[in-house]
């Protein structure tokens, strides 16, 4: 199990290094220059010239790029050159909002989404299953800033239970959460009604039936315990998802959140902070993959004899 | 330790403050689209909010009226100027203190100066300052200090320009001549104006607290030298999505929505039953306007530049394109400049402009680019669909090109580009700001003009050095006629009209003279 773990990290490594060249050939085909930017119509050519100088824009792309990852390397993600602030600083300081964000919208799918699931595959076909699944399609395809605004209106402008937007205590936590967390439910929900209804047909299903055991008895003592391990792969996968539909939740809510740098990054052209979030992210996500690899080793004996295989 | 104890403990006080609506009794709440990045004015050239509530500057630009403003003595209560318009003496106000309760001295001015000019400050300012004696030498690293810069003595500040230059004055008045404390900044070094801690100035408010992408809290300071302001605090809050913006304040989390952060909402609010009472507006000192470049035929005929002028119907762009918010202008300068007055007016006339076209050699019309940017807002394309529309009617085959910003400068830049509409805001009130910017000789180039008129050019750089205000001003509305309305160098669109709307609760907002969202509210109160 360590060695699979250690491998996975070690193969990471490209996956990171590769991320951070296509960015920077990227950014530096796409047009705009961050000081003129910065100093929008009103950039005078001679001082754009010297702060470029200054800031060592008009070094050769590889040799920005090796300086970059020569820093990198060293725990060193450089300035932010928008914010003039230590990239790394930025990203710590923001984390700890995105990551409660993400772990509140994270409950709220799983608190909705199995439960719904579970009853949606037991009585399946019934009004009980097709609400929930309409539930879950809408949840799915309704865009998160159309949800967040349907949210806003209904429950901060006109029922005034919740406040509109900001980031000053668990009130605030909600509406993000539920806007979020929704888009995921519905996917959650789904996979476990498909995998608890594929696992209901087996045989130790009707086995447990056979020996007389209650309904309910088989659907959690045995059928849960087989259909939810794809569903626990899919919550530890959902970090890519959470991070992405983050972006537009943190906007909307004014979070000062991971993905408000991030689109602020894009958008000033700030290489230094760009390439750390997405670093940061990629991180990210290359755990959550890991996560849930070792999870699906955990709960399913046939893939923990197949890694002691390997290694 | 206890540096973590009181960044807990003032988050705590924001988030109470913000939850408790007792203690929001004497807080003015505004909003910012985006983050300000710093307080230090000196690095940055467009968010002011911070600099202009936290520091002062030796004159300062108060608004007398809509579009209106007069220099003022701020940090300096008078100041000389020699008669050959080169050296200004600053006399400061004695007594004034910083927040962390250093007195000002005329060192501190120039320590200010000198840091903006200072190369590693990589300052983005620096425009300011570039016509005091030595500045380009301290600016390329050749010197260690800028010799036009002097202290006298503890009160005395001796400023020496290169070549006299009439908006001086005026520059020191913008919100980039900021006066830092010498002691207190070199300590702060590179994070000056970053936390609360590392930021001190003269100014009506304090920074207690700021919260990257998320708010800054500004506390009253007691001791101001003009007095405390009637605020006792001062909320800002980074709030990126218009639509979550009106939402908090129609729910009375904001005081102030600024439509200019919104555009779309300004229908709603005008209609709004509730709201339309409390509309705050007030003129931007700004001009759109359309580029000709005269290398570029057709355009290299006045005749041609002139019909172009006649063939657009500005005031139905102004009415459907900007709710009619606004003013159609005829000149180089906007109202609420100095030295504004009222130009020969364009008259929209296709039938002439047809007949200028034809009298040009072109019968059958001519085919023309207009040029914009993939990156810019919507509303330039959209202006740009609708006037190549008008023109046509005149004869004008307008075709649209889109390149991407930096092919748009790079040609603009080496006086190649296409027609484009843009817009100009005052940096600070003096017409300077503007003829230089587009009509001088290099300001023609580079902007893409190629108006080579050497009286022009000779013209704007005399102005530049004149000490008689009336005559100055004189010359500048002579300029008018002679670049809008003989050489036809450009089309002057008109100048919008920056509308807030103030929950009834706020008093005395009113719009700064330039209609800028960056505003002092040393002035505003809250019922």
């Amino acid at each position: 199990m360590l060695m699979f773990t250690l491998r996975r990290i070690l193969v990471s490594i490209p996956v990171l290094i590769g991320i951070t060249i296509i960015l920077f050939l990227m950014m530096n085909v796409v047009p705009g220059d961050p000081i003129e930017l910065m100093m929008r119509e009103h950039a005078s050519p001679d001082v754009i010239a010297r702060v470029r100088a200054q800031m060592h824009l008009d070094d050769p792309m590889v040799v920005r790029y090796f300086r970059f990852l020569w820093n990198a390397l060293q725990g060193d993600l450089g300035v932010s050159i928008k914010l003039n602030r230590p990239v790394t600083d930025l990203i710590l300081k923001a984390f700890p909002n995105t990551l409660s964000l993400a772990v509140c919208a994270a409950l709220v799918s799983w608190i909705i989404g199995i439960p719904a699931g579970i009853l949606s595959a037991v009585r399946r076909d019934s009004l009980l299953d097709r609400f929930f699944m309409g539930f879950s399609l809408l949840g799915v395809s309704m865009p998160i800033f159309w949800s967040a605004l349907l949210f806003q209106y209904i429950f901060a402008m006109k029922l005034k239970l919740l406040p509109v937007s900001g980031f000053y205590g668990w009130k605030y936590m909600i509406l993000p959460a539920i806007v979020l967390g929704w888009s995921s439910a519905g996917v959650i929900a789904r996979l476990t009604r498909s995998s608890l209804l594929e696992v209901m047909r087996l045989d130790f299903i009707r086995t447990a039936r056979a020996k007389g055991l209650r309904e309910t008895g088989v659907i959690t003592r045995h059928a849960l315990k087989n259909a939810l391990i794809p569903v626990v792969t899919i919550m530890a996968i959902q970090v890519a998802s959470l991070l992405s539909g983050a972006v537009i939740t943190e906007a909307i809510f004014s979070i000062p959140g991971v993905g408000r740098i991030t689109v602020s990054a894009i958008s000033s052209r700030d290489m230094p902070l760009l390439q750390g979030a997405v670093l940061f992210a990629t991180a990210l996500v290359i755990l959550g993959n890991l996560v849930a690899d070792i999870l699906y080793s955990i709960l399913d004996p046939r893939i923990r004899a197949q890694m002691r295989k390997e290694a | 330790m206890t540096r973590k104890l009181n960044l807990l403990l003032a988050t705590g006080l924001t988030s109470l403050m913000l939850l408790s609506p007792a203690f929001a009794e004497n807080m003015l709440r505004v909003s910012y689209p985006e983050d300000p990045k710093s307080a230090d004015a000196q690095m940055t050239t467009d968010f002011y909010t911070l600099p202009l509530n936290i520091f002062d500057r030796l004159v300062e630009s108060e608004t007398t009226g809509p579009g209106q403003s007069a220099l003022v003595p701020g940090l300096a209560e008078r100041w000389d100027v020699s008669d050959d318009g080169l050296t200004y003496t600053f006399h400061l106000r004695k007594d004034v203190k910083f927040h962390n309760g250093a007195v000002l001295t005329a060192d501190d001015v120039v320590y200010t100066f000198d840091r903006m000019l200072n190369p590693a400050t990589k300052a983005l300012n620096t425009d300011i300052l570039t016509f005091i004696a030595g500045a380009e030498e301290r600016l390329d690293g050749k010197a260690d200090s800028v010799s036009g810069l002097k202290a006298l003595d503890d009160q005395t500040v001796q400023i020496t320009l290169t070549k006299p230059y009439a908006a001086f004055l005026a520059l020191l008045a913008a919100p980039g001549a900021s006066i830092y404390n010498r002691a207190f900044t070199e300590a702060a070094g590179d994070q000056f104006g970053l936390t609360p801690e590392t930021t001190n100035g003269t100014g009506p408010f304090i920074l207690r607290d700021y919260t990257l992408n998320d708010s800054e809290m500004l506390e009253a300071n007691d001791d101001y030298w003009r007095g405390r302001p009637k605020l006792d605090r001062l909320l800002i809050r980074v709030v990126s999505d218009p639509d979550t913006l009106r939402m908090l304040f129609e729910s009375d989390e904001i005081d102030v929505f600024d439509m200019d952060f919104a555009p779309t909402q300004t229908p709603y609010f005008y209609g709004a039953d509730q709201w339309k009472d409390h509309i705050v507006s007030g003129p931007r000192v700004g001009i759109y306007y359309y580029n000709i470049n005269q290398l570029k035929k057709p355009f290299d005929d006045p005749r041609v530049r002139k019909a172009f002028q006649m063939s657009i119907d500005r005031q139905t762009i102004l009415d459907k394109n900007f709710y009619g918010k606004g003013k159609l202008e005829d000149g180089v300068m906007p109202r609420g400049l100095r030295c504004y007055a009222p130009a020969e007016p364009i008259a929209y006339d296709p039938v002439k402009a047809k007949e200028l076209l034809t009298e040009a050699g072109y019968p059958d019309g001519v085919e023309i680019n207009l040029q914009q940017v993939s990156s810019w807002s919507s509303r330039w394309s959209d202006m740009n669909q609708i006037i190549q529309a008008q023109v046509a009617e005149a004869g004008f085959k307008a075709k649209i090109i889109t390149t991407d910003e930096a092919a748009y400068l790079a040609a603009r830049k080496a006086g190649d580009s296409d027609a484009y509409t843009q817009v100009w805001s005052a940096d600070f009130n003096d017409p300077d700001n503007f003829f230089y910017t587009f009509f001088s000789e290099t300001g023609s180039k580079t902007r893409g003009y190629n108006n080579n008129d050497p009286e022009v050019f000779a013209a704007i750089e005399k102005a530049r050095g004149m000490t008689d205000p009336a005559e100055r001003c004189k010359l500048y509305q002579d300029l008018t006629a002679r670049i809008v309305d003989t050489d036809a160098a450009w089309v002057p669109l008109f100048s919008l009209d920056h509308s807030f709307v103030v929950q009834p609760r706020v008093k005395h907002f009113i719009v700064p003279w330039n209609g800028w969202s960056d505003m002092s509210y040393y002035n505003v109160e809250v019922e």
